[in-house]
C-alpha cells in the first residue's frame, strides 16, 4: 500500500473490523490422560476447559483413523463466557450453531453466553474434520450432549462444595446453579475454576427430550450479526501481509498439456510481477495445471491471464464431447451390462409378468457454483506453509500440501475460513495446492482467487448418467421384478484412474433402496471418465431419486392408482425385516408430504401435483412439488417438505436446508448442465450456466416428523426427491413425461 | 489534482489504474472486504453497492467513472446495524452461507431508496440480479417486506 493514504485507510477498517483480539484459552493437552472420552483442564486465565473426543466421521469413502484425543473443546471463562470449538467445517449448513446447542442445552447455560469458534486445521488435534455426508449431527449429537452434562454436573459439584451442600439438593438452571432449600444461587463463571477440579463424571446423566430448551427449537445462526454488516470474512477475504494477488487459467482438458506460452503482453499490464507455470499435480485433489499470473491486485492479474498466449496440447480426452458420450451411455443400459448384485430371480418375474414396463432417465454434468469462487491465501516459506481457505476438509489441504512441498503434515498450518457455499466443491484442495505452487515460486504469500469462467470450467462435476429401469407389475398391480442398469463415470475415477464403469459402491444405494423388492438385480454400463468427477451435494441420491420417483408414477398410472397408493404398496411388499424401520418412516413422511400438500385435490387445467420420497444420508424426505404451466414453460408453485431427520437440533436450520435444497433442486431441474466439446467446458459465467434465481422461488412449507430418534444430516437429503417430484407434476399438468434433467419444457 | 472518491463518507484519492472495476478498489485498495466477487461480469449482484444512493454492480464499474461520487457499501449502510433491512434480516434469518448476502442488503436498499412500499411483484423484480445459491429467496422476500413496513411506519 501506498503510504499517503495508508493511515486513513487503517483508521477506518478498525471502526469497521470486529475486534481481531484473539481470545485462544491456551491449555495443556497433552498433558490429560488418555482413558475416557472427556478430559478437563484448568484454564490459565481461570475457568475450565473440557475437552470431547468425538468418534471419527466417516465421510464419502474415507475413514479416519480413530484417534482418543480431544477433538472438540469447550471453555468456561470466570466471567461466564463460554466457548465451544469444533473441527466441522462451516458452509452455511449451520454445523456451527447446532453442535454447540446441544451442549449447551445439556449444560443448562445460557445461550446467550456463547460464543462459536471454527478449529483451525489440524488432524492431531480435532481428528478429521472432513466435513461431507451429512455426517456431523449424526455421529457427534451424543458425544457433545454428554460432554454438556458432564460439565453442569461438575458445576454443581462444584456449588456443592463452596457452599458447602448436597449435590442432590442442587440444579442447574440458565448458567446458575441453584440449592433448592435456601435459593442460594452461584454463576457459572464464579464456579468455573472450582468446577476444573472436580472429577469427571463418567456417565453423565442426559436430559428427557421434553425437557430440551434449544435442541429442536428456532436458534438463530450464531453469526447473522457479523454477515448483515459484511464483517464475516471468507477464505476469499483474507488479508495477510506482504501478500500478492494471483488469477489462473487452466488446460481446457484433463490430462492435456502446455504446448507453448507466450507471456510478453501480459508482463507489460501494470502491476503484474510474475507469470508462474502451475504443473499438473497428479493426486486426486491436486491442481489440473494451469499458468498464473502474480500481480500487486487481482484485477491486474487477471487482465494479465487474458493476455497470455497459450497454446495447449489436448491429449487423449481432447475428443471427449458431451452430446455423444450421452448416447454411448444410453446405449450401454440399454444392453446387457455388468452385473453388481441380484435377489430372487428377476428373469422369472418378468416371465410370470402380467405386465412389464421399462424407462430410461437421464442427467448431465453439473459443476457446483458457490457463490465465492474458490480461493486461498498459502504462504510457503523453507520448512512450513501456512495456508487461510475456505474449505470442507483442511485434513486433505495437510496431505496434498505436505506431499507438494515434502514437509511434514504438522508444518501445514490450515486456518480454516468459512465457505462461501461448499455443495462438495471445497472438500477438494486443488485451489489451494494452486496458491502453494505460486507463493513457492515467488516467495510471497499469494491469495489466489478463481474467476467464475475457471470455476465453472475446471470442476469436478458430478456424474452425467443413464440409467435405465425396467418393472414387472403382476395382475394385482403389484411390483415383483426390477431390473436397474445403471452408466455414469464414477467418482472412483479420481482415486483410481482408468477405471471403466461404475463400480458396486456407486451402486450400493439402488441395492439398499427400501423398495426393497424381492426379485432384484443391478447392472453397471460401460462409463470411462474424460474429466474429473466429484461429489455433488447428494451425490449419487440426486439421479437415484429421480430414476426411483419417476419411474414410481409411471408404474403408478400402468396400475391405475395414484402415485401415493403405488409407493405404499410397494413398501407393503417389502418382506426384507431389516428394513422395516425404512419402510414404516419412508411411509411416515410420504403420508405427511400427501395431506399437507392435500395431494389428489382436484386442480385447474394446466396444473399439477407430482410426490416423491426418497432415503439418503439416513434421512427420510418425501416433497410435493405444485406446477403452474406457463404456455411451453412452468412455474413452481409451491413445494410441501416432509423430513424425518430424528431428533430436529434447530428447526431454523434445518427448515432453511430444506429451503435451499428446493432451490438447488429448481436449478438442477430447470436449468443446469455442464457441456463438454473437444474436451473442454462450453460454458462459462451465470448468462451460459444460468442457476434460478428469486423469481423462480415457490412457497416451500417445511413439515418435521416429531421424533427423538438419533439425529440425522439435512446439508443433502432434501435434493433428492425435488425432481422427480416436479417431473410427476409436469406429467399431470402438461401430459408430457420428462426423463431427462435438466428438463426441457 | 488527483482525483478521489468518497466512500462511507470518508474522502480517498484514486491511485489505481482508471480501468480497475470499483469492486477491486474496494476490497484490496481500502480493504473493505464485505463487498463480495461473483461473477466479475455484472449477472449475480454479489458485489452491489450504492453509487449515489442507486444499486450499483461495482465489479463492472471501472474507477475512473467514479470520481467524485458517494460510494456506501456493506459497511457503511448504517452505524449500528439498524437500518431496517438489517434489522428484518436478523429477524428473519435470511443467510446460510451468507456469501451473497451483502449484496443481496444493499440491492434492497436501493430498492427501498426509490420505492418505499414496494409490491411482491416489484421485489421480485427488482431482486432477480442477485443469485443466493444457498436459496434463502424466500426469506430474502420476507425481509425486503418486512424492512418496507417499517419503513412505512417511521414515515406515518
Ligand atoms: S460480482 Fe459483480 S455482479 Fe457478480
Ligand atoms: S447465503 Fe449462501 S449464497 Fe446466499
Amino acid at each position: 500500500m501506498r503510504p499517503e493514504i495508508e493511515s486513513l485507510i487503517k483508521e477506518e477498517r478498525n471502526k469497521h473490523t470486529a475486534s481481531a483480539a484473539s481470545n485462544e484459552n491456551k491449555t495443556d493437552i497433552t498433558a490429560l490422560t488418555r482413558r475416557s472420552f472427556l478430559k478437563v483442564s484448568a484454564l490459565a486465565t481461570g475457568g475450565m476447559c473440557l475437552g470431547v473426543t468425538l468418534p471419527a466421521a466417516k465421510s464419502h469413502g474415507k475413514t479416519a483413523a480413530a484417534d482418543f484425543s480431544p477433538n472438540a473443546f469447550i471453555y468456561l471463562e470466570s466471567n461466564g463466557n463460554l466457548m465451544v470449538k469444533s473441527g466441522r467445517c462451516e458452509m452455511g449448513q449451520g454445523i456451527s450453531t447446532a453442535l454447540p446447542s446441544v451442549v449447551v442445552d445439556e449444560m443448562e447455560a445460557n445461550w446467550d453466553y456463547v460464543r462459536v469458534e471454527q478449529a483451525e486445521g489440524d488432524i492431531d488435534k480435532y481428528g478429521s474434520q472432513a466435513t461431507g455426508g451429512s455426517a456431523s449431527i449424526r455421529t457427534q449429537y451424543i458425544p457433545m450432549r454428554k460432554a454438556g452434562a458432564a460439565a453442569k454436573e461438575m458445576l454443581i459439584a462444584a456449588a456443592a462444595k463452596v457452599w458447602p451442600a448436597d449435590p442432590k439438593d442442587c440444579y442447574a438452571e440458565n448458567h446458575f446453579v441453584i440449592h433448592k432449600p435456601t435459593g442460594k444461587k452461584l454463576g457459572y463463571g464464579e464456579l468455573a475454576s472450582i468446577a476444573a477440579t472436580m472429577p469427571v463424571p463418567e456417565e453423565p446423566t442426559l436430559k428427557s427430550s421434553k425437557d430440551f430448551k434449544y435442541i429442536g427449537s428456532y436458534l438463530p445462526r450464531h453469526d447473522v450479526g457479523m454477515v448483515i454488516q459484511g464483517k464475516r470474512t471468507y477464505g476469499v477475504d483474507t488479508i495477510v501481509p506482504g501478500m500478492q494477488y494471483a488469477a489462473i487459467v487452466h488446460c481446457p482438458v484433463l490430462d492435456g498439456k502446455l504446448k507453448s506460452l507466450d507471456k510478453s503482453e501480459a508482463m507489460k499490464v501494470e502491476g503484474v510481477t510474475a507469470v508462474v507455470e502451475v504443473d499438473r499435480m497428479k493426486v486426486p485433489f491436486g491442481s489440473l495445471g494451469g499458468v498464473a499470473v502474480v500481480a500487486n491486485n487481482s484485477w491486474s492479474a487477471q487482465q494479465g491471464v487474458d493476455k497470455l498466449k497459450i497454446e495447449w496440447d489436448r491429449g487423449a480426452n481432447g475428443s471427449y464431447d458431451t452430446d455423444s458420450y450421452m448416447q454411448m451411455l444410453v446405449d450401454n443400459v440399454t444392453q446387457p451390462a455388468e452385473k453388481m448384485a441380484e435377489r430372487g430371480n428377476v428373469e422369472g418375474a418378468f416371465n410370470k409378468a402380467a405386465k412389464t414396463l421399462s424407462a430410461v432417465y437421464t442427467q448431465g454434468h453439473l459443476v457446483h457454483s458457490p457463490m465465492e469462487p474458490n480461493a486461498s491465501v498459502v504462504h510457503v516459506q523453507d520448512d512450513r506453509c501456512d495456508v487461510w481457505a475456505s474449505t470442507q476438509s483442511p485434513d486433505d489441504i495437510q496431505s496434498v500440501l505436505s506431499q507438494f512441498l515434502g514437509i511434514d503434515k504438522k508444518n501445514v498450518h490450515v486456518n480454516v475460513m468459512i465457505a462461501g457455499g461448499g455443495f462438495g466443491r471445497k472438500f477438494k484442495c486443488d485451489y489451494v495446492q494452486e496458491a502453494a505452487a505460486i507463493s513457492k515460486a515467488v516467495g510471497t504469500p499469494i491469495k489466489l482467487i478463481w474467476t467464475r469462467e475457471e470455476d465453472t470450467r475446471t470442476g469436478y462435476y458430478h456424474s452425467n448418467s443413464a440409467q435405465r429401469v425396467e418393472a414387472s407389475l403382476d395382475e394385482d398391480g403389484n411390483v415383483t421384478g426390477w431390473l436397474h442398469r445403471i452408466a455414469f463415470p464414477s467418482i472412483n475415477t479420481l482415486f483410481t484412474p482408468g477405471i471403466e464403469r461404475a463400480p458396486a459402491n456407486a451402486v450400493a444405494d439402488l441395492e439398499s433402496h427400501p423398495f426393497g423388492i424381492s426379485n432384484y438385480r443391478s447392472e453397471s454400463g460401460k462409463a470411462p471418465a474424460h474429466t474429473r468427477i466429484g461429489w455433488y451435494r447428494a451425490v449419487y441420491a440426486i439421479f437415484y431419486g429421480f430414476s426411483h420417483g419417476v419411474f414410481a408414477d409411471e408404474l403408478a398410472e400402468q396400475a391405475g392408482v395414484d402415485t401415493v397408493t403405488m409407493l405404499n404398496r410397494i413398501y407393503d411388499n417389502n418382506e426384507n425385516k431389516a428394513q422395516a424401520e425404512q419402510v414404516a418412516r419412508s411411509k411416515a413422511v410420504l403420508e405427511l408430504a400427501a395431506k399437507k400438500s392435500g395431494f389428489g385435490k382436484p386442480l385447474p387445467k394446466g396444473e399439477g401435483l407430482g410426490i416423491a420420497v426418497h432415503y439418503s444420508f439416513q434421512t427420510y424426505v418425501a416433497m410435493a412439488v405444485h406446477v403452474r404451466m406457463k404456455g411451453d414453460d412452468f412455474e413452481v408453485v409451491r413445494v410441501d417438505s416432509a423430513v424425518d431427520c430424528g431428533q430436529v437440533l434447530n428447526k431454523d436450520g434445518a427448515t432453511a436446508q430444506q429451503e435451499g435444497a428446493v432451490a438447488m433442486g429448481i436449478s438442477l431441474s430447470k436449468y443446469c448442465e455442464i457441456k463438454f466439446k473437444d474436451g473442454a467446458v462450453v460454458t462459462s459465467n451465470f448468462h451460459d450456466y444460468p442457476v434460478m434465481r428469486i423469481t423462480d422461488m415457490p412457497e416451500v412449507h417445511v413439515h418435521f416428523v416429531e421424533s427423538d430418534a438419533s439425529p440425522t444430516g439435512l446439508g443433502e437429503p432434501g435434493m433428492a426427491p425435488f425432481a422427480p417430484a416436479l417431473s410427476n407434476a409436469l406429467y399431470q399438468a402438461s401430459g408430457k413425461r420428462h426423463r431427462s434433467l435438466p428438463i426441457k419444457a | 489534482m488527483s482525483k478521489s472518491i468518497t466512500v462511507n463518507g470518508v474522502k480517498y484519492p484514486i491511485d489505481v489504474p482508471e480501468d480497475m472495476p470499483l469492486l477491486w478498489f474496494l476490497r484490496e485498495r481500502l480493504e473493505f472486504t464485505g463487498t463480495k466477487f461473483g461473477c466479475g461480469k455484472g449477472l449475480c449482484g454479489a458485489c452491489t453497492v450504492h453509487v449515489d444512493g442507486n444499486a450499483t454492480r461495482s465489479c463492472v464499474m471501472p474507477i475512473s467513472a467514479m470520481a467524485g461520487r458517494e460510494i456506501t457499501t456493506i459497511e457503511g449502510l448504517s452505524e449500528n446495524a439498524d437500518h431496517p433491512l438489517q434489522k428484518a434480516w436478523l429477524e428473519v434469518g435470511v443467510p446460510q452461507c451468507g456469501y451473497c448476502q451483502a449484496g443481496q442488503i444493499m440491492n434492497a436498499a436501493g430498492l427501498l431508496n426509490n420505492n418505499s412500499s414496494p409490491s411482491s411483484e416489484e421485489i421480485e423484480a427488482a431482486m432477480q440480479g442477485n443469485i443466493c445459491r444457498c436459496g434463502t429467496y424466500q426469506r430474502i422476500k420476507k425481509a425486503v417486506a418486512m424492512a418496507a413496513d417499517e419503513l412505512a411506519k417511521e414515515v406515518s
